[in-house]
């Protein structure tokens, strides 16, 4: 998708609607917007189905305001409760089948890399736990091993929170929820350590608790995947819904979680630190001639 | 019934902490008039979550937003009949 698709051909302005009309006028197309902006743009994300006072959601909103380049984005899920915001929003999403996402984000990103030789198109995959470290695993991993150059976002509420509250993988050990009875058995999955195993040329691990961290997290993790090879985003996003936490203490839980064992975490590699200095140096010096002219 | 979010605009008005724009998880439905210098709710997206009570309350520390019944909200800003931004 580009800008130009989304414009409204002449004389059609009366019959979209408002939203779609509000989107083009007012919408984050073509600048950068910041977090504290927030409330005085139209947002990407429109309304969607996901329940009260999710954090996945906080953490999806505030993910898309920190893409750098919206209108170039083609966003990748599968079966989950992500998808039901990511689907409403004005960014190409595509529901791949439970397994595939970061197979098809690799085919997908190839070949927009030829359709597309002088736009840079950002391919970003954002699911849930289940679709990616217990479905999805073996093409994460190995769209890691091949260097693809994606994002790869996980939204941890560490639960099937879509089919009733089955384990996950990233469920931590002990946890008893409504369709694991007995507890989990088995420890929490290291995707972090596998990441770095793999190569990943930036990985974070956070939790929705700052959103500009949040933007600027998602923001480094895109541009870093144009150039310099794959990235890894591990989000915690609690389900308030099978781990029972009341909407208003959404918030304190996250705080509380990230305090005890989601801390702030970010590794990058020496040549996407390097590429990230060359593009703020750009910024500045580009920032320096405008103001000088 | 169900309860929205109601912000008292004298007290925002005199902040200009735009917190509880970042942390609502709905989109768009807590907006901010950069005129009035104060965030108001789009009552027709708001679900009730209550997550902007806590940041205001405990975060910012200002106290200025409160649930109220959706019956009882007085001339509440409704985005699917008025569109984004009308203020």
């Amino acid at each position: 998708m580009s800008l130009e698709t989304l414009r409204i051909a002449p004389g059609f302005e009366s019959y979209m609607p408002k939203e779609y009309v509000d989107l083009v006028e007012r919408g984050p197309y073509g600048r950068d917007v910041k977090v504290s902006e927030l409330g005085t743009f139209k947002e990407v994300l429109e309304e969607h189905p996901m329940c009260a006072g999710c954090a996945m959601t906080l953490f999806i909103r505030v993910a898309l305001i920190g893409l750098p380049c919206p209108e170039h984005t083609v966003i990748l899920g599968t079966a989950g409760c992500g998808r039901l915001a990511l689907s409403q929003a004005s960014i190409p999403f595509i529901y791949g089948n439970y397994g595939d996402t970061n197979g098809v984000a690799s085919g997908l990103k190839r070949g927009l890399e030829i359709r597309f030789p002088n736009q840079t198109k950002d391919v970003v995959v954002m699911a849930g736990d289940g679709g990616l470290s217990d479905i999805g695993f073996s093409c994460v991993m190995h769209s890691w091993f091949r260097k693809e150059k994606f994002t790869t976002v996980m939204l941890d509420n560490e639960v099937y929170g879509n089919t009733g509250g089955q384990e996950s993988g990233m469920t931590n050990k002990g946890m008893v929820l409504k369709m694991a009875p007995f507890g989990k058995k088995f420890e929490k999955m290291d995707m972090i350590g596998l990441a770095k195993t793999a190569g990943v040329a930036y990985i974070a691990r956070l939790a929705p608790t700052n959103p500009t961290r949040i933007a600027n997290v998602i923001r480094k993790a895109v541009l870093i995947a144009r150039e310099v090879g794959p990235t890894y985003v591990q989000a915690y996003t609690s389900c308030n819904i099978e781990y029972a936490i009341p909407t208003p203490k959404v918030m304190d839980d996250a705080r509380a979680v990230e305090k005890d064992r989601y801390g702030f975490m970010e590794i990058i590699s020496d040549e996407a630190k390097a590429y990230l200095e060359r593009i703020e140096q750009e910024k500045k010096s580009k920032a320096k001639a405008v103001a000088g002219t | 019934m169900y309860a929205v979010a109601q912000i008292d605009v004298d007290i925002c008005s005199a902040t200009s902490c735009r917190l509880c724009t970042q942390f609502c998880p709905e989109s768009n439905t807590i907006n901010y008039d950069v005129k009035r210098n104060t965030a108001y709710v789009a009552v027709d997206r708001c679900k009730g979550c209550e997550i902007c009570v806590g940041i205001c309350d405990t975060l910012a520390k200002h106290h200025a937003i409160k649930m109220v019944p959706i019956t009882e909200v007085v001339e509440g800003f409704e985005m699917s009949k008025l569109g984004f931004h009308k203020f």
